[in-house]
């Protein structure tokens, strides 16, 4: 430690606020001018630029800014701080707490070591902030992680989980974690961006992997780059590792912002309800012709989402990884809502396995944050065929079954068209209500008339004289029971709705079920194993 | 000038082809409709231009992100 003794003639309380001023101009110089510069000539903003983006104005409250590895003379007075490698604190977004903090990737490349690694990363103080007070985590990933050169160092090598995922695990029952991939990221923070509830990358500059190049070329003989490795072409449109992709830094940080204004601060509380703007008793017509006659023409499911939500209130997730079905948080009546639409244009809406996948963590995502579910239902069931059985569609199809079968949020179920099979029984809550509406459009059934009757009636059909004509009688004649009037009838469902009137119907049962999010505040258990 | 690919959304079978090669076509225009999963899948014009190629014939298969057709713009 250095000597705290004054030098001749200076007042005490000046020396001691003239150092603490000099040790924060060192944290807010980062890795020095040049270092920024690099940063900026890569098409990158620095975490404090980050930081300042995403934040309400002049709303950061640092922590840890002194951290860092101090220089000093042979009197032992302060010459120069390194600033940790990661740069943390609270902020205001929309005027509401989080916890905010991500890798200074102009100190050192932001790979973290030592004492400076309790900052920040996964088991760092950002995550205790974050769990302390109850209120989200923005986690800015631009760093690798840990280094071989680390052990060098220390003299020996760490245990995996030294600094584990612990807390980064118990968040995610308490309160939102986003993650941003801002750079190139591997190993732990690689690891915190999957561990999050929603993750957003940015195009061009950012990747994600469990190991990078010279990894896959020393383990398997195999040479790619970076981008061909984990850019989003491969992160977040095949693999879904990452939710969505940016075309720039800004709009990432947007997209942040965003998914936040649909989120409550944890799970003790409700999300935030905003005033209309758009009427709730607003009929559309054009939601009248939007689904065409013919069974076998598909129509644009996103278009029928927008005339119904709240006028631009639309938050994708995922909108190019399982594409078959459309998860998105919207409102309806000012109040969130998690949408779950099934997309007729990617094979007629059959339920693979990505789209298995990504309705699994929408669902448990809005059943956390008592965001209610809208299933606006054209399921034909189950992907079928060689590539659907490899990818174990089956087993991630059940897989949604069993989450909806654990569902604690109320649900709103509406048959736009198709809804067949297991597929069809994993949108709605048997826990909730069950209210079932649909359009006269609504065709349901254990499987749809044509595969069935093919199945079912085989030897009449291979005996008849003419086979295709018998085929297609036995579809008509099955078919005359499929009205959804006659389900009605029957109180399967509990009610057919004038498309038109779909808005206002919507908005009214929402409105409802605030009472119900009340008196379900608090954590979600989770049992069993799923399958 | 600028050549963009129009590829398959899904596996399935080209059930029609509405334009030829040669043809100008706008953003949005209906370009050919497949078949796949019961469902007819209409391929659109992504951008406005020209139809330089067509890779595909009726009845033909197609997978997941093959070339379909190419637009010069």
């Amino acid at each position: 430690m250095p000597d705290r003794k004054l030098e001749p003639g200076k007042d005490f309380w000046a020396e001691q606020i003239s150092e603490l001023s000099q040790r924060r101009a060192f944290a807010a110089e980062m890795g020095g001018a040049e270092n920024v510069k690099r940063q900026h000539d890569a098409g990158r903003l620095t975490v404090r630029e980050r930081i300042a983006g995403l934040s309400d104005a002049d709303s950061f409250r640092e922590i840890g800014t002194l951290a860092g590895t101090g220089e000093y003379d042979d009197n032992l007075k302060l010459k120069k701080v390194t600033p940790a490698t990661y740069v943390a604190g609270t902020a205001r977004i929309d005027g509401r707490p989080v916890a905010i903090g991500g890798e200074d990737f102009t100190v050192r490349g932001g790979i973290s070591f030592g004492a400076m690694r309790r900052k920040g990363g996964q088991g760092g103080y950002i995550e205790d902030l974050a769990h302390h007070y109850k209120m989200p985590l923005i986690n800015l990933i631009d760093g690798a992680g840990g280094s071989v050169t680390s052990a060098k160092r220390r003299g020996f090598v760490v245990f995996p989980g030294v600094d584990g995922f612990e807390r980064s695990v118990e968040l995610l029952g308490e309160v939102p974690v986003i993650s941003a991939v801002l750079g190139t990221a591997a190993g732990g923070p690689a690891g915190r961006a999957i561990l999050s509830h929603f993750s957003v990358m940015v195009e061009g500059t950012s990747q994600i992997f469990a190991a990078g190049p010279p990894v896959v070329k020393r383990s398997l003989g195999q040479a790619i780059t970076k981008e061909d490795l984990g850019g989003p072409e491969v992160a977040v449109k095949k693999a879904g590792s990452i939710h969505n992709s940016a075309a720039s830094e800004e709009e990432a940080l947007l997209q942040i912002r965003r998914f936040l204004s649909f989120m409550p601060q944890n799970v003790w509380e409700l999300p935030p309800v905003l005033p209309v703007e758009d009427p709730v008793e607003r009929c559309e017509e054009a939601l009248l012709g939007l689904v065409p006659e013919k069974r076998t023409q598909p129509y644009n499911m996103k278009k029928l989402i927008s005339l119904v939500i709240d006028r631009d209130s639309e938050f994708e997730i995922r909108p190019t990884f399982g594409r078959a079905v459309i998860t998105m948080l919207a409102r309806l009546g000012g109040r969130p809502v998690g949408i779950i639409g099934n997309n007729p244009m990617i094979y007629g809406g059959a339920m693979d396995a990505d789209a298995a996948r990504k309705q699994i963590h929408f669902m448990e995502l809005c059943d956390t944050f008592h965001i209610p579910l809208v299933f606006l239902v054209d399921v034909p069931g189950f992907m079928v065929g060689l590539k659907a059985e490899q990818e174990g569609t089956l087993r991630e199809g059940m897989r949604v079954v069993y989450t909806a079968g654990q569902l604690k949020v109320p649900t709103l179920t509406l048959v736009i068209r198709k809804c067949y099979g297991m597929a069809g029984m994993a949108t709605c809550n048997k826990n909730d209500i069950d209210l079932k509406l649909a359009w006269p459009t609504g065709e349901w059934g254990s499987l749809p008339v044509e595969g069935g009757v093919a199945a079912a009636f085989r030897r009449e059909i291979a005996a008849a004289d003419d086979p295709k004509a018998r085929e297609k009688e036995l579809e008509a004649e099955l078919r005359a029971h499929a009205s959804p009037f006659r389900t009605a009838e029957a109180l399967g469902v509990e009610e057919i709705i004038d498309p038109r009137e779909t808005r206002p119907i919507l908005c009214e049962y929402i409105a409802l079920a605030e009472q119900r999010l009340k008196i379900n505040l608090g954590p979600r258990a989770r049992a069993g194993v799923a399958p | 000038m600028a050549t963009t690919n129009v590829t398959s959304e899904v596996i399935g079978t080209v059930w029609k082809v509405e334009k030829a090669k040669g043809d100008a076509v706008e953003e949005g225009d209906l370009i050919m409709i497949l078949e796949s999963m019961k469902m007819e899948i209409p391929v659109e014009a992504p951008v406005t231009g020209t139809l330089s190629e067509i890779k595909v014939a009726p009845d033909d298969s197609v997978e997941e992100d093959q070339i379909l057709c190419l637009i010069e713009s």
